[in-house]
């Protein structure tokens, strides 16, 4: 199975084309191992006593974060329905819906680089050394986050900025309301475009998987219903968190 | 880019069963060739732009030739040729809009060995994709007919998606127009659709110019009863009268009462990917007569929503004026 694919043309030569979409059901079935794999992993463990969700509530979202949150998780889905239906068959008139969407989640991510730069702690999401004592201690808890979500948060970043960037080239080499198109870029740059937004789309399907799989696993649910709702209760909060690591506002 | 004289190497498979051409057909998906008359596929084959690996050959199943009565108006087997299709009596009496159409089509040799299938599913002609070019119809990231320099003569004016190459079928208009059916066969069984779902544009469908899956195998189309009869007109212009594809093209079928128009459909080819049709000018004609005035009222909107490349806005005033010349008539 190759990575990339490729197309000789008229004179001979060797042209990138972008990724081979043949790598979209290795990772499905990749991801779908490992989920299956820690979902049994778990089942075979001694269930710990569940937090109670009753009790005062702390804030752990704020409610605009709330809203950018769900903004990249409609935008980026929409992105992965309108890109890969058609790569399975599904054919549909997919591009423009496709870029709208990518508008979207590159509006609400700069955003959120913005706020977060601006108005929060950005180092509380950010992998530091002490983290990777949660790793090796389960009596060690985290602040806000623990270190399996800042891992999650670092690599869906990484992969999101890519797949916008190599995303946004290729936004001017069609029509748009603003632009004609405009076939400014070479035939290999375009590959390589190309192949670095099929990679990060097929990272993404992997990332999203695992997200949406840890999110909904029993013992995390508390999470979704803080993305939300906003809260956790006092409960969840000393169950799971370091109080001298995450002061939580008590507002909500 | 090298041409040869000889055919490449392949298998050639001739059956004479409908099963046994869609058996193979599902064998070989995508590396298999389908061939009606040819005229679209020895030069994909001699410029070797394409590299089937077995090509099967429809010509000796009976079942797919002639015309013949359908529930609901007349059945054509995809493998009739364009000849047969003009001389029939039946589609000269009743649908003289496809057999304008048919004979319009490239020469009378062409026409001759040329079948109503492989018309209707011939691929662009585009000359970059054709001559081999990795652009966006051939898999690539990119359109060289588009650019500042590109040769866009010929190319469209609606629905362009990234590839700006048209239809180039004559009797695809026709068939728009006549409000036809294709009947397509695979060995999951028999489907059918309309000829305006049947043609896909670039936004859908980037590499194909039809709904047609490998696998799938056009064996009739099926035209109904509803515009028997009615008034026609079939105009194409090309540089050419012989052995040209359209520049721009029209097919027109109109439901008139006494000298007043009332449902109609007017379809352009040589202007979009897929034969366009133009439901406003229908709207416009309705109720009107076929008259000078209401042909220079109707015939300004015709090519509303246009975006000409650089080299073709001359399509723009055509189709004003084939629809002008439709309502004239």
């Amino acid at each position: 199975m190759e990575i990339a694919t490729y197309k000789n043309d008229v004179w001979g030569r060797e042209v990138l084309l972008g990724v081979s979409w043949d790598l979209l059901w290795l990772v499905c079935v990749v991801a779908l191992v490992i989920i299956a794999g820690h979902a049994v992993y778990m089942a075979t463990q001694q269930r710990a006593e569940r937090p109670s969700q009753e009790g005062k509530h702390v804030q752990r979202h704020e409610p605009i974060d709330r809203i950018m949150h769900w903004v990249m998780a409609i935008s980026i889905l929409a992105l992965l329905f309108t890109g890969v239906l058609p790569i399975i068959g599904i054919e549909f008139a997919w591009l423009t819906l496709h870029w709208i969407a990518g508008l979207v989640l590159t509006a609400a991510v700069l955003f959120h680089i913005i706020r977060s730069v601006l108005q929060k702690d950005l180092m509380s999401v950010w992998i530091s050394p002490s983290d990777l004592k949660e790793a090796l201690d389960d009596s060690h808890k985290p602040g806000k986050y623990s270190v399996a979500q800042k891992g999650m948060h670092a690599a869906v970043t990484v992969v999101t900025l890519l797949v916008i960037v190599s995303g946004l080239f290729m936004f001017a080499m069609i029509d748009t309301p603003w632009w004609d198109r405009t076939n400014s870029l070479s035939e290999s740059t375009l590959g390589w475009m190309f192949l670095i937004h099929g990679l990060t789309t097929l990272a993404l399907i992997a990332l999203i998987a695992f997200h949406l799989y840890f999110t909904l696993r029993p013992e995390k649910l508390f999470y979704l219903r803080s993305m939300i709702k906003g809260w956790i209760s006092e409960d969840e909060l000393s169950a799971n968190h370091d109080p001298e690591r995450w002061a939580p506002d008590d507002s909500a | 880019m090298a041409s040869f004289d000889v055919m490449p190497d392949m298998q050639l498979y001739q059956p004479v069963e409908l099963d046994d051409a869609l058996n193979l057909a599902d064998r070989y998906a995508a590396d298999g060739w389908i061939l009606g008359g040819g005229q679209d596929t020895y030069g994909w084959l001699k410029d070797r732009a394409k590299h089937p690996q077995a090509m099967i050959d429809l010509n000796g199943i009976e079942a797919l030739r002639g015309i013949r009565d359908s529930a609901d108006g007349i059945e054509i087997g995809a493998a009739t040729t364009l000849r047969e299709i003009i001389r029939d009596k039946r589609i000269n009496r009743d649908y003289r809009l496809l057999s304008d159409a048919a004979a319009t089509v490239a020469s009378p040799q062409i026409r001759n060995v040329g079948t109503l299938g492989g018309n209707l599913v011939q691929d662009a002609r585009c000359w970059y994709y054709r001559r081999g070019l990795s652009c966006y119809r051939a898999g690539g990231n990119t359109c060289y007919a588009d650019t500042p320099d590109g040769i866009n003569r010929e190319h469209c004016i609606f629905g362009a998606s990234r590839c700006v190459a048209v239809t180039p079928s004559d009797t695809a208009t026709a068939m728009v127009a006549l409000e036809a059916t294709m009947v397509v066969q695979s060995v999951a069984g028999e489907r059918t659709v309309s000829a305006e779902d049947f043609f896909v544009g670039p936004d859908t469908h980037i590499t194909q110019m039809t709904s047609l899956e490998p696998g799938e195998i056009l064996t009739a189309v099926r035209i109904p009863a509803k515009w028997a009869g009615k008034k026609f007109y079939f105009e194409k212009i090309a540089d050419r009268n012989v052995w040209d594809f359209a520049l721009v093209s029209i097919a027109v079928a109109m439901s008139m009462d006494g000298d007043t128009i009332g449902d109609s459909r007017f379809v352009c080819g040589g202007v979009a990917c897929t034969p366009h049709r133009l439901r406003h000018v229908e709207n416009a004609a309705r109720g009107k007569s076929l008259s000078d005035e209401s042909a220079d009222a109707v015939a300004s909107i015709a090519a509303d929503g246009a975006r000409p490349l650089n080299a073709n806005q001359y399509k723009l005033p055509m189709m004003e004026n084939l629809v002008r010349r439709a309502m004239r008539a």
